[in-house]
């Protein structure tokens, strides 16, 4: 058995914690609804199961780069096509350029679907996305009238170029150069060498557009001097049609560690004098502008997180059902058993489920919340729900990631020896999970910006009103009697150590920032096991409601109770070790002489 | 010309149901359901005969409760122009189905009426052929092939041994194999598009048909597990046990 | 109580499920009617007299029976069944009785109790659901019970009958259908997915030469399709999508017989759902042997020709 898309779960967690009806009445979701949404997602579940899945483990073979062009993996040429034509790249593109414009929400759902089943191939359409947001923030109208009817349609692609050699994390040290065209038609030439441009070359689509972070000639140094332009890698006729190949070529593509079904491209441009660009919006404004989209891509790494995991895990499960070694423990029986009835496989294949469900509680949350924030008609409404899109991005894209690490690892130590061995799948998934921690902003970046920008700059304003959020559960938990007190009494215990890291924070990052960045990534872990606590509780509680309706499905809501009770017990516990770590360790953290290391 | 396609709402054919614990039916609360595999190349069969401007429009039909509104907004989305939901919470046995599927191909005035050759749950396979009986008409079962002419169609069927064509006058009924076609996936524009397609509900009732079962099941079980192997000394042994034992020879 | 049981013939000879269903309407009890409808298919009537349980056949000859079209043929069972009062119609569960004989019983307007496999009653009978992961015992209510049988679950009945032949009306040509052609089996090998044999060869065949001289000619008695373990398939002994397993076919024939391979757990996946399994290794330890119905321990060059001469036989 292949990947199986959780539908019932997504479903529970999309109408019971993301509240999708309520989403469905936001100004332009009014032509959304359940049973809308239902048709959609068990579409997409066909077309991921069926298309995707399939052609996941010949996207780790690789592509091929040969004479400036790739050639993708067996199958993802088809799978793209097929995916382009189903229309799924436009499903939250604007509806004025050919999108469906549906809810975040919603496409969080499709996109769990298609990092799950296919990493790799998932990359494509979702930088597409981030072009097309990107263009469709600030671009002019005559070049998105050019771009993004195709891109929406899915029949371009588009990539990000960002990373050069020396800048990475510090995109200040940007040196890629972009100057006006000699024709005085507007345009401009743009020379310098790209890295980790992920997509961006292949033979998938007809055209690449390749958006560029260049500077202009009088441009200022440092971060405000940098200007964003559309590059494609076929300029565009006028009417509409593809015109000379521009002067923008992939060099060579990376030996990565994992996603090898993913093109990561060096990109060269102006080798033959400079690739003809076209600047977004303001020139000098290209960083704000990629901030404008980064929220929404942070959120997509998250899930990228959480649905890897989750393939981990059911890969796990499988073998874990199959595998027979050893009698059961206590048992007179001689026989072996499936591992699954062992002790410690269970602890593990829990451990994994359970935070992958509170993942995906987590995440898809926080897209209702990014919803609400687009286009709630309340002010107030629209800027506190910004100011919770803030707070948990960085807590959605570090800690699904960094637990997709571990949790892919369990995948792999599940299956024991045969885990080591590739032909398994097991450890692609672990290879593949890998970089999620990594792009698009670090867990240590997530962790700056999460104490930094997001708590000590609103002086913790959006973490105490979380924290109370957490606290109204607890108090709530005390409804489901003694098989949840102890999980109460550990997210209390969470809440306080929180709040007293929070308080921390507050203290010192004026002053001694050094000191509270150095546990910048515990806290964020603290927070990412905390909340996701949370959101646990809050199925516990919905699940214990709905099991007394009538035709209750009793075995998925009894599930969802046992998953709620093992996180509260086995996972928020992790927090007691993590607090002290934050609020008295940060000195031991930089004591050792740099020469000593 | 106008294609009526009857589609069944099933347990998903991933599921491995269970045996509920008193014996009296499987457990199907709460499990995923979907269009029958064989209907959905019924459907695919159709809209694909009507974008080879074969066919005209296509109608399709469900015979069952409430929620089989999702297995025709589905065949809406694969193509279909319109559906008809015959809703019932009745149990509804073949001949129960191919009554009420006659009495709306008629009020349809379908020429051609596709479904699959079976449903994966009761695994009868006959309502397609109780229907052309009932309609006096011909019947193209088990279809891999459909070649439609004017007034006929050629239906090349798989029989056991291999292939077997026969012509069948117009109207016809039209009962799919795997092999027919590979459905599509749906495309998400047409996902849209289907919700504002015409739906109509019809009730059994509507059609004067009896719809009493005629069969009574007793019990569900599950088969007994598959017996621990053993070791055969010979090769003569081995093809003896094949024949005798295992009846696979 | 008489039953009926409508022959599969190719108008000379009788096919081997009517013997099956021969067995299953002994099972229900009562005089057993055979009916043959055809074309010049006196040869056939004949056979079906010998049958053992057999007390009747009844022959409906007719160029409109030339083929079995369920449009000629469920008329004329309509009829012999009105006329002689049967409680049961039965056929075999073949492409050809699960065409006609639910025409029959809307004409009669009774249901069908398709693919029965035991015999509970005369009015109670188990069938397989859910692609047979279900058993269901069924009781019907109708006077007459339309019934096709799935032949794999019922002996076929010997010979020793001696009936009488008695001819019936053929009906007329319903003129709703017209047979046209048939394309029946070539001789290549099935499809590795669709078959229903499969012989898989494993690295112990040690050559490319060997597998093609062990394992084809196995298949080929045996009509089955040819598949291969990833080792065999890595060490070059077959092609690429010869391989079963997790990363290749997934397969689920009736018989699945691997040589010479040892069972790694990625080719148990592709095969541990195949109805009877059977392993042939030099290794008495190997893990094929856990999930295999029927093992050999030996050598498997002298183990596959002592089963294609006892095939022969």
């Amino acid at each position: 058995m292949s990947y199986q898309v959780p539908l019932k779960e997504i479903r529970f967690v999309m109408n019971e914690l993301a509240d999708l009806p309520a989403v469905c009445t936001l100004p332009g979701y009014e032509d959304c609804n359940v049973e809308l949404v239902d048709a959609i997602t068990e579409e997409a579940a066909k077309f991921a199961e069926g298309v995707l899945a399939p052609i996941n483990w010949a996207g780790d073979k690789g592509n091929k780069w040969e004479n400036y062009t790739v050639t993708t993996a067996e199958g993802f040429k088809e799978a793209y096509q097929q995916f382009q034509e189903s229309g799924w790249v436009g499903l939250r593109a604007p509806a004025e350029f050919g999108g469906q414009g549906l809810p975040a929400l919603v496409a969080m759902a499709t996109e769990e679907m298609w990092c799950a089943s296919n990493l790799s191939f998932s990359l494509a359409p979702l930088l597409t996305l981030g072009a097309i947001e990107a263009l469709n923030h600030h671009a002019s109208e005559e070049l998105k009238a050019v771009y993004l009817p195709k891109m929406c349609e899915g029949v371009w692609t588009g990539t990000m170029n960002l990373t050069e050699p020396q800048a990475g994390s510090d995109l200040a040290q940007i040196r890629s150069k972009a100057v006006p065209h000699p024709s005085g038609d507007g345009s401009y030439l743009v020379t310098g060498q790209k890295i980790f441009i992920t997509w961006g070359e292949h033979d998938m689509a007809e055209n690449i557009i390749h958006l560029v972070l260049a500077r202009l000639p009088d441009a200022p140094a440092g971060v405000k001097g940098i200007s964003l332009f559309v590059v494609p890698k076929y300029l565009v006729n006028a009417d509409g049609s593809l015109g000379a190949r521009n002067d923008a070529r992939c060099v060579s593509i990376e030996h990565k560690l994992g996603i090898h079904g993913s093109p990561t491209a060096v990109m060269s441009f102006g080798d033959e004098g400079g690739a003809v660009g076209y600047l977004v919006g303001e020139a000098n404004k290209g960083l704000g502008y990629m901030f404008t989209m980064m929220n929404h891509a942070r959120l997509g790494v998250g899930v990228e997180g959480m649905a890897i995991s989750d393939r981990a895990y059911q890969k796990a499960v499988e073998y874990a059902r199959d595998r027979v070694q050893s009698r059961e423990l206590g048992s007179s029986d001689p026989n072996g058993v499936a591992i699954i009835r062992h002790p410690d496989v269970r602890r593990m294949l829990m451990t994994m489920r359970s935070q992958i469900e509170a993942q995906r509680a987590l995440s898809y949350y926080t897209a209702t919340a990014l919803d609400r924030a687009a286009t709630h008609p309340n002010p107030e409404e629209k800027a506190r729900n910004q100011a919770l899109v803030n707070f948990l991005i960085p807590i959605v894209k570090g800690w699904n990631t960094e637990q997709a690490n571990e949790i892919t690892s369990l995948g792999v130590q599940v299956h024991g020896g045969m885990g080591f061995i590739e032909e398994t799948g097991a450890a692609q998934y672990y290879r593949d999970a890998r970089i999620t921690a990594i792009y698009e902003g670090t867990t240590g970046i997530q962790a700056l910006d999460l104490i930094g920008r997001k708590t000590f700059s609103e002086n913790g304003a959006t973490a105490r009103a979380v924290l109370a959020e957490v606290q109204a559960v607890a108090d709530k938990l005390a409804d489901l009697g003694e098989a949840f007190a102890q999980t109460r009494r550990n997210l209390e215990a969470g809440i306080q150590a929180a709040g007293e890291c929070v308080e921390f924070i507050l203290a010192k990052f004026g002053n001694e920032p050094r000191l509270p960045a150095a546990g910048a990534v515990p806290f964020l872990k603290l927070m990412g096991i905390l909340l996701g606590g949370w959101q646990m509780g809050r199925a516990a509680l919905i699940a214990q409601a709905k099991l007394a309706e009538d035709g209750a499905d009793a075995e998925f809501l009894s599930a969802k109770l046992v998953t709620a009770r093992f996180y509260g017990e086995h996972l928020l516990p992790q927090i007691a070790g993590l607090a002290p770590a934050i609020l008295q360790g940060a000195e031991s953290v930089m004591a050792l002489d740099e020469a000593l290391f | 010309m106008k294609v009526l396609v009857a589609v069944k709402r099933v347990v998903d054919y991933n599921v491995k149901v269970r045996v509920k614990a008193d014996g009296s039916d499987v457990d199907i609360a709460n499990v995923k359901m979907s269009m029958n595999p064989f209907d959905e190349i019924a459907v695919e069969e159709a809209v694909r005969l009507k974008e080879a401007g074969k066919a005209g429009e296509i109608v399709v039909v469900s015979m069952g409760p409430k929620q089989c509104e999702e297995t025709l907004r589905t065949a809406l989305a694969m193509g279909a122009d319109r559906a008809v939901h015959v809703e019932t919470d009745a149990v509804l046995e073949p001949l129960a189905v191919a009554k009420l599927l006659k009495a709306v191909a008629e009020e349809e005035q379908a020429q051609l009426i596709v479904l699959g050759k079976q449903a994966i749950d009761d695994d009868c396979n006959q309502t397609g052929q109780m229907l052309a009986a009932l309609m006096n008409i011909g019947q193209g079962t088990f279809a891999s092939k459909v070649d439609l002419a004017d007034g006929s169609v050629n239906v090349t069927r798989e029989i056991d041994g291999g292939l077997e064509t026969v012509s069948l006058k117009l109207p016809a009924v039209v009962t799919t194999d795997l092999r027919l076609n590979e459905p599509r996936y749906v495309k998400l524009p047409n996902i849209m598009a289907a919700k504002k397609k015409p739906l109509a509900k019809k009730a059994p009732a509507d059609f004067g048909v009896d719809i009493t079962p005629r069969l009574t099941t007793l019990k569900v079980a599950e088969p007994a597990k598959r017996s621990a192997g053993i070791k055969v000394a010979s090769a003569a042994e081995l093809v003896a046990k094949l024949k005798n034992e295992a009846k696979v020879l | 109580m008489a039953i009926l049981v409508i022959a599969e013939h190719d108008n000379a000879s009788i096919k081997s499920g009517t013997l099956n269903t021969v067995t299953a309407a002994k099972k229900i009890g009562g005089d057993i009617h055979v009916l043959v409808a055809g074309a010049n298919a006196a040869a056939a009537a004949a056979a079906a007299a010998k049958i053992d349980g057999v007390s009747k056949v009844l022959l409906a000859d007719g160029a409109n029976l030339a083929h079995p079209l369920a449009e000629n043929v469920a008329p004329v069972v309509v009829e012999v069944s009105k006329a002689g009062g049967y409680s049961h119609v039965l056929a075999p569960a073949t492409t050809t009785g699960k065409n006609v004989l639910p025409r029959v019983a809307a004409l009669l307007d009774v249901a069908q109790i398709s693919d029965i496999i035991a015999v509970e009653a005369a009015d109670t009978f188990v069938r397989p659901i859910y692609a047979g992961n279900v058993l269901a015992t069924v009781k019907s209510a109708d006077a007459v019970k339309v019934i096709t049988v799935r032949t794999t679950a019922f002996e076929a009945a010997g010979e020793g009958g001696n009936a009488a032949v008695e001819n019936t009306a053929a009906g007329a040509e319903a003129g709703l259908s017209r047979f046209v052609g048939a394309e029946l089996t070539k001789s290549d090998r099935p499809e590795l997915t669709a078959a229903k044999v499969i012989v898989s060869g494993g690295r112990a065949l040690g050559s490319a030469e060997q597998f093609s001289a062990v394992i084809e000619p196995l298949a080929d008695k045996l009509g089955a399709a040819v598949g291969a373990s990833r080792a065999a398939v890595d060490a070059g002994y077959a092609p690429n999508d010869y391989q079963v397993g997790q990363t290749g076919k997934v397969v689920a024939p009736q018989l699945y017989l691997a040589v010479g391979i040892s069972g790694a757990i990625q080719h148990l996946a592709g095969m541990k759902d195949s109805k009877i399994i059977v392993a042939v290794n030099k290794d008495e330890e190997a893990p094929i042997f856990q999930v295999a119905d029927y093992g050999i321990v030996g050598d498997l060059f002298s183990v596959v020709p002592e089963l294609m001469s006892e095939l022969s036989k």
